[in-house]
């Protein structure tokens, strides 16, 4: 059996405008609503897709007089005379006034969807800033090698090392926007700078998902995307990749406000969307999805202009990325850290796995959201727009397919390397991408009128609460450096040479007593005894600490765990080496300690 | 079926997959062991039977001791009774020497827990607390075989959590048949890998504040038994000591008492040497021993000092057995190179 309360779970009395008026008989609102108007669906619309078609719609139905969508009687079997039977409430409705029908995006709406999105924002803030720890080794990295950077351009020193070669990002950009940054405002003014790019990213979410949807799947959006894992730790994490998904979600946010524009207008993306990939060269990976982001935006009644979007937007990135290659030597590092990468060896379940976690419920309800989406194009409730057309239900497919695939895109990428390294940020980059269809699953679970807020609720606490915990989890993932720098900063000097794992974060925290090149890391090293012959990988460790090369050692256990234990053997049958002590740390795999060696 | 039972069914269906990832998500929020970290096989990790004091180490930055192993000046140390859980007879031998000593020998049982409260009142009177660990209820074997580690670990990490120099000797006089780790009831290997084990357990806890002393007995009562053997490597040694006595039964002299197994230890190690105890049997001799000793002390840069066993045990050992004794020694020691503070070498 049909409840009759299911005909009208869109019943047209828009959320934004008030409670809905209740008879004063106190008739259920369920019941009052039976009465008003069962005909209307969805709500207000701002998709550009639709605009046009309403406006249609505007010069016939919409305007003033107030339209009475109750009274619209024209297919509504119920109008006026409801099935109110012997058993009905006995009262009638007031009328229902325009504004409860408002097709465009009135002031008070913008208002009160521009403060939710500040609540998101300011809860995204808080989200970001409660996380703590010292460097990051990815952040003491860029830091530092900004400062070098910095040096090399303004006084002319010598680059410690070809950051190039091994960076995966441009080591011109990012770094020494840090770096200026860091001189000012220190590491806490950097990850403030992060946190300014995603508080944008999810802006322009917003911003960009309201414009191809409306304000509710808009705010589900960036309500979901802001508590996510990624989300939070970028938001306070020193590294290229806040940048990188704020530009991209600009070149995104471009793409879809051209929609209707001449199509060379597209091409504003292009060199943000480039610039994203100099800053760190995987965001390449969604330069594709903006090209048909372009083409499945573009002007749905014609055919020239959305090819020309999508040709355009193409070709000037495509342009764009050889001058840049061709113009600069970041190839080798784009090679190294990126095309070429190398494989690790995990397994592909617990890639899975780690997918799941971090990205599953979000990406679920994108997939959701993009069936929805499909089934049922229409975004809005009033009656006046019943017979807009939206896009056909293959451009929804489509463009569906297109967000919610590019999630996949990284997770597809590690998967095949079988390596997890930074894939809780890149699950981020796609799930931006995601967001717009996350939204819209969002806002269709919630249902119209917010007839099951519960679910909608449930599912956002869901997603909140493993954004917190994971984002906590994530930033105790690598060691407390503090106590450990403390130490190392009583034993080390400008001529001594120093091996230590995860060598990034001792490097960028006593760069005042040490330079990079006195310091070598248990991530590879090429070691020439005094025979002249190169020991390198275990081979160069076991003879460089047989003949007490290094004046100090330090160990974590937890970057190179395996190489650690070499260093240990080596040591432990070396006369040349006596144990200072050790630095307990705490991180989610338990207390671990920074294990320090000196010379006798 | 029509459209809104469909609606009905789909939100259903939603609902209890929320509740289904809800209950589910508990477990990602409660999730503690994802990423890498200390491997418990490790050297550095910490031991999962280790006491509770063992498991997190102390906040204080770990204390360097290498100032301490080789000082330009000499230790004057001294074993008296009592000390250093209480510093009276500390006090009053410094009183009777005219010198503060700055190492204090005490000895330690299998099974004694470390005397932290002596070893931080040997600190705060300016010397290292300097411990002979004596495995007497338990064999080499089975300390090399781990079946003490329990005991090992506490006792580093009581160490360690002081983070004050402690110097240990493990086994002292293994080359003597005297003690129960002795060459009577254990190999050399045995030994050695006792002596490494604790080491490496000692390190495994990060008690970088040991001083590790190997200390035999001087060879000259035992002439066939090689060092050599017993020798556990530079990299478990800091010092080695050296224990002889002043007696009457044998020429007392520096040359004569310690430089003959000095001369068998410098075949295999370079590392500076203590005195590691010693004392003169009362006599006409012992303020010429006392003299002897101290003058070989300073003449040898390699040497670091020497420990007095001021006890009346047996015979009396004391400095103070007679006042001809007490003046020389209060006359040797008076030699501006013997004493520093070991808290600023």
């Amino acid at each position: 059996m049909t409840s009759s309360t299911e005909h009208l779970d869109e019943f047209p009395v828009h959320q934004e405008d008030g409670p809905l008026r209740r008879p004063d008989s106190g008739g259920s609102w369920f019941t009052a609503k039976r009465q008003a108007a069962p005909g209307g669906h969805d709500h207000a619309v701002d998709s550009p897709t639709m605009r046009l078609d309403m406006s249609s719609a505007r010069r016939t139905g919409g305007g003033a007089p107030p339209v009475q969508p109750g009274r619209d009687t024209a297919d509504d079997p119920v109008a006026d005379e409801p099935r109110r039977g012997d058993d009905g409430p006995g009262y009638t409705l007031a009328p229902i006034p325009e504004a409860s029908w408002a097709i465009d995006p009135g002031r008070r709406r913008t208002w009160v969807s521009r403060l939710l999105l500040l609540a998101i924002l300011l809860l995204q803030t808080a989200l970001s800033v409660r996380l703590s720890n010292t460097a990051f080794q990815d952040e003491a990295l860029y830091m530092y090698a900004g400062h070098m950077e910095l040096d090399h351009f303004l006084h002319g020193l010598a680059l410690p090392k070809d950051y190039n070669t091994y960076f995966s990002g441009s080591p011109v950009l990012y770094p020494i926007a840090a770096a200026v940054i860091e001189n000012h405002f220190g590491m806490l003014g950097v990850r403030l700078f992060s946190l300014l790019c995603m508080l944008g990213a999810t802006s322009l979410l917003y911003a960009f998902s309201r414009r191809m949807f409306n304000e509710r799947v808009a705010l589900g959006a960036a309500a979901l995307f802001a508590v996510t894992q990624s989300t939070v730790v970028l938001g306070f994490f020193a590294t290229y990749d806040a940048p990188a998904v704020l530009l991209l979600a600009l070149a995104a946010w471009i793409v879809i406000r051209t929609d209707r524009a001449p199509a060379a207008l597209v091409l504003f993306a292009a060199p943000v969307a480039v610039l994203a990939v100099g800053l760190k060269y995987a965001s390449a990976l969604y330069l594709p999805t903006l090209a048909v982001l372009a083409l499945l935006t573009g002007h749905r009644n014609k055919i020239r202009q959305p090819l020309l979007r999508g040709a355009l937007l193409a070709a000037g990135m495509a342009v764009l990325l050889w001058l840049g290659l061709r113009f600069t030597n970041v190839l080798s590092g784009v090679q190294a850290t990126t095309t070429n990468r190398a494989h690790g060896n995990e397994k592909t379940m617990d890639l899975v796995r780690q997918c799941v976690e971090y990205g599953g419920l979000m990406f679920a309800t994108a997939c959701a959201g993009m069936v929805a989406y499909a089934v049922r194009g229409r975004m809005n409730e009033s009656p006046l727009v019943r017979n807009a057309t939206g896009p056909g239900p293959r451009r929804r497919w489509l463009l569906g397919l297109l967000l919610v695939g590019t999630a996949l895109l990284a997770p597809a990428y590690q998967i095949h390397l079988h390596t997890s390294v930074a894939l809780y940020k890149h699950l981020g980059f796609g799930l931006l991408f995601a967001a717009p269809m996350a939204g819209i699953g969002l806002s269709r679970l919630v249902g119209s009128h917010f007839r099951h807020p519960q679910l909608g609720i449930l599912l956002w606490v869901i997603t909140l609460s493993l954004g917190l915990s994971q984002s906590v989890w994530r930033f105790e993932t690598w060691p407390n450096s503090t106590q450990m720098i403390a130490v190392l900063k009583q034993h080390v000097n400008s001529h001594g040479r120093y091996l230590a794992s995860a060598d990034n974060v001792p490097v960028y925290y006593l760069r005042a007593q040490t330079r990079q090149d006195q310091w070598t890391s248990t991530y590879g090293i090429g070691y020439v005894d005094r025979a002249g012959k190169l020991h390198s990988g275990d081979d160069g460790y076991r003879a460089a600490i047989a003949d007490g090369w290094f004046d100090l050692i330090v160990l974590d256990g937890v970057a190179t765990p395996d190489e650690d234990k070499v260093v240990v053997q080596a040591i432990s049958q070396s006369p040349h080496y006596r144990l200072l002590g050790r630095v307990p740390f705490h991180t989610t795999g338990g207390t671990g300690y920074y294990r320090i060696w000196v010379k006798q | 079926m029509n459209r809104p039972t469909v609606h009905r069914i789909a939100r259903t269906l939603a609902a209890l997959g929320l509740a289904l990832g809800l209950t589910g998500c508990a477990s990602l929020i409660g999730e503690k062991q994802v990423g890498p970290g200390p491997d418990p096989s490790s050297p550095g990790a910490a031991p999962s039977a280790a006491p509770a004091s063992a498991s997190a180490g102390p906040a204080a930055l770990p204390y360097d001791v290498r100032p301490l192993l080789k000082p330009a000046h000499k230790y004057l140390g001294v074993s008296a009774d009592g000390a250093p859980t209480s510093m009276d007879s500390i006090t009053a031998f410094a009183q009777q020497v005219g010198k503060q000593p700055n190492l204090i020998e005490s000895y330690s049982g299998w099974g004694d827990n470390f005397d932290a409260k002596g070893a931080k009142n040997a600190w705060d009177a300016g010397a290292v607390s300097y411990i002979a660990w004596e495995p007497f209820t338990v064999s080499l074997a089975d300390i090399a075989a781990g079946k003490s580690d329990d005991y090992i670990r506490g006792y580093a990490a009581a160490i360690r959590n002081l983070d004050v120099p402690v110097a240990l000797s493990f086994a002292h006089e293994m080359n003597g048949g005297w003690y129960a780790w002795g060459t009577k009831h254990a190999t050399p290997d045995q030994f050695v890998a006792a002596y490494r084990h604790v080491h490496d357990v000692f390190a495994q806890l990060g008690a970088g504040n040991v001083i590790w002393v190997w200390s035999p007995n001087s060879i000259n009562p035992m002439p066939n038994v090689q060092l050599q053997p017993y020798y556990p490597g530079d990299t478990y040694v800091d010092w080695v000591g050296i224990v002889a006595y002043y007696t009457h039964l044998e020429a007392g002299t520096f040359q004569q008492l310690y430089i003959p197994t000095l001369t068998e230890v410098r075949q295999f190690t370079d590392k500076p040497f203590l005195i590691s105890e010693t004392a003169s049997e009362p006599g006409a001799r012992k303020p010429a021993d006392i003299a002897n000793l101290a003058a070989g002390v300073i003449a040898h840069p390699d040497c670091l000092g020497f420990i007095w066993f001021d006890y009346n045990k047996e015979v009396d050992w004391k400095v103070d057995s007679d006042p001809q004794a007490l003046a020389a020694f209060k006359r040797a020691v008076s030699d501006g190179r013997y004493g520093f503070d070991v808290r600023n070498p």
